[in-house]
């Protein structure tokens, strides 16, 4: 806290907060958690029965699929022996290979919800005003380098304890923030177009077409799913590395950080 | 045009107002620069206004929030065990843990059995939404012959051989003439007339191929062979009825009429211009591309027209019903 450290009675003592998330906006972030958790589970279960990215059959292995590679790989690395080194990303990451019907009916429920909680947070967005902080600027291509450059020399500056300052921040995100917030519900936007298009080919024939074909939307459906798994660990590790004050204003909505004073970086 | 007069007046009618004081008299902050575009600054961020609420309120409306997350939390791991399948669950937990949890989740009244009505519920929502879209008019779209790709044959068990196909008869039944029909593929060949069609297959598993079809359509089928007017359904079985290992398996589908009247619904007989191989379902399939892979019946022997919906081979093994495109 910021205000006036140190004394005693304190809790009629008046804090100074700011409105950061509309209450939409921070429960439909949670319920994400487990929807997404539950879709690229469930969705890996399904790739497994027929794989998108594929070479010819392995005479030795009998693996056509790049994924099932990548988990015998990760299976040698890791010295794991528990199971088929071939499903090892399908054992890990997802239902188990062999789970299609559950898989499908899973993702589906899953994926209803996920489109409600979407509808509940673009609603969130508008009513709280929230969506004005994640529009791109013109100024954030430069503030955007600025904050790679910063990052990138964040830990090495903090080694040799040289002063390394934030980069000046006079709006809610900083510039690469906003290139994430954005393009999240963008990637969840096209993740549930390209669903459709392939889960209704042919009554959504003009869905199937705007992504060109039932194959190029599989492709785009998997990409999707890749940028929004790739968020994650970052959004992460920044949040723990921001501190309380962001993650408690996701669960409660108000942040004791009044701009100007501090940056969030989350 | 008095009106414009008026409005034109009142700059000078307006002397009361306090003149504004002069912009030279030096303000403590200075002046945000003046957006020159009105529709950027409705985009714009509206500054934070930072309001002063006492420490105490604060804390119990933290408390109360953090409270009520970890409830969802607890209530969503509790709710995400139990809908796994049981393998999964075996794979996450081995042990006696697993059995504790399941009797825990029993003795709360979420049975096994739930838990698939409760999927299933599910699974009906979506393929109504399914039944919902499908339209009648809608044509499944088509392709040119140069776009045909490999058509795999996905089954891995026994096909019939070469022999069987002499023998082979349709069998129909559930007709308003009440009579039981066996028509051989001479009969339909010579009676109704061929189209072809170049359409995408679309399996369950996701894989798809597009293929040059030829035969009669269903629709000119049933127009000739008008089913009793209570059915709504047709089942329909196949000859390709042993697994891998020669044991019975035998495969049967359930088909809306209304998707069986599709003018794009075929009783194929050919396939990139020639009969169909037994891989691919010889002497007849059933071809309805607005239908998943598994609906596409090969090798048909037996129709059978009825008012209830009859039972499908996949759906009874976890998989959808209506499966319509």
């Amino acid at each position: 806290m910021p205000i006036r450290p140190q004394e005693p009675d304190r809790s009629h003592e008046p804090v100074r907060v700011v409105a950061k998330h509309h209450a939409l906006v921070r429960w439909s972030h949670w319920v994400n958690v487990p929807l997404l958790f539950g879709l690229i589970a469930t969705g890996l279960s399904i790739y497994w029965a027929a794989p998108v990215f594929v070479h010819p059959r392995d005479p030795a292995t009998h693996s056509r699929d790049y994924l099932a590679d990548i988990g015998a790989a990760i299976a040698r690395g890791l010295g794991d022996r528990g199971g088929e080194p071939r499903f090892w990303i399908y054992d890990h990451l997802s239902l188990g290979p062999r789970q299609l019907a559950a898989a499908l009916r899973l993702h589906w429920a899953l994926a209803y919800l996920f489109m409600v909680n979407g509808t509940l947070y673009l609603i969130g967005l508008v009513a709280g005003g929230g969506w004005r902080a994640l529009l791109p600027r013109l100024s954030d291509a430069r503030d955007a380098l600025a904050m790679i450059r910063f990052y990138l020399g964040v830990v090495p500056m903090a080694i040799l304890h040289r002063p390394w300052p934030h980069p000046p921040v006079r709006s809610k995100y900083n510039a690469l923030q906003r290139a994430a917030y954005f393009s999240m519900p963008l990637a969840g936007l096209l993740v549930v177009l390209s669903g459709w298009a392939m889960h209704k080919p042919v009554q959504l024939g003009w869905l199937e077409r705007l992504f060109v074909s039932y194959d190029i939307a599989r492709i785009v459906h998997f990409a999707c799913m890749l940028v929004l798994a790739s968020f994650i660990v970052p959004h992460v590790v920044l949040v723990v590395a921001d501190g309380w004050d962001t993650f408690r204003s996701m669960v409660v909505g108000w942040s004791t950080r009044v701009r100007g004073e501090e940056h969030g970086r989350g | 045009m008095a009106g414009d007069e008026t409005l034109r007046n009142v700059p000078d009618e307006a002397p009361s107002e306090p003149a504004p004081p002069p912009d030279h008299a030096a303000p403590a902050v200075a002046p945000a620069p003046r957006p020159r575009r009105p529709w950027r600054e409705a985009l714009a961020e509206p500054p934070e206004v930072p309001i002063e609420v006492p420490r105490s309120r604060l804390a119990a409306q933290s408390r109360r929030d953090f409270l009520l997350y970890a409830a969802g939390v607890a209530a969503t791991a509790a709710g995400a065990w139990w809908l796994l399948p049981d393998r999964t669950k075996a794979r996450l937990l081995p042990g006696p843990a697993r059995d504790r949890l399941d009797t825990l989740a029993a003795r709360a009244g979420l049975t096994r059995e739930q838990r698939e009505r409760a999927l299933d519920r599910a699974l009906t929502f979506d393929d109504d939404v399914a039944e919902a879209l499908y339209t009648k008019n809608r044509r499944v779209r088509t392709y040119g012959r140069s776009e045909v790709t490999p058509l795999p044959n996905n089954y891995d068990g026994q096909t019939p051989g070469p022999e069987y196909l002499p023998t082979w008869s349709l069998r129909v039944s559930g007709l308003a003439s009440g009579r039981l029909e066996h028509l051989t593929i001479g009969d339909l060949l010579g009676r109704f007339a061929h189209h072809e069609q170049v359409t995408r297959l679309v399996c369950v598993e996701g894989w798809s191929a597009i293929a040059w079809w030829g035969g009669i359509r269903f629709a000119d089928f049933l127009a000739a062979f008008p089913p009793a007017p209570s059915t709504r359904w047709a089942a329909l079985r196949s000859a390709v009825n042993l697994d891998f290992a020669g044991n019975s398996d035998p495969y049967y589908v359930s088909i809306d009429l209304e998707t069986a009247r599709h003018p794009q619904t075929l009783l194929a007989t050919h396939q990139g211009g020639r009969p169909l191989t037994l891989a691919h379902g010889a002497p007849l399939r059933l071809l309805a591309p607005m239908k998943l892979g598994l609906k596409n019946i090969k090798a048909v022997t037996d129709v059978a027209y009825t008012a209830q919906e009859p039972p499908d081979y996949w759906s009874q093994r976890g998989y959808s019903k209506y499966d319509g495109l």
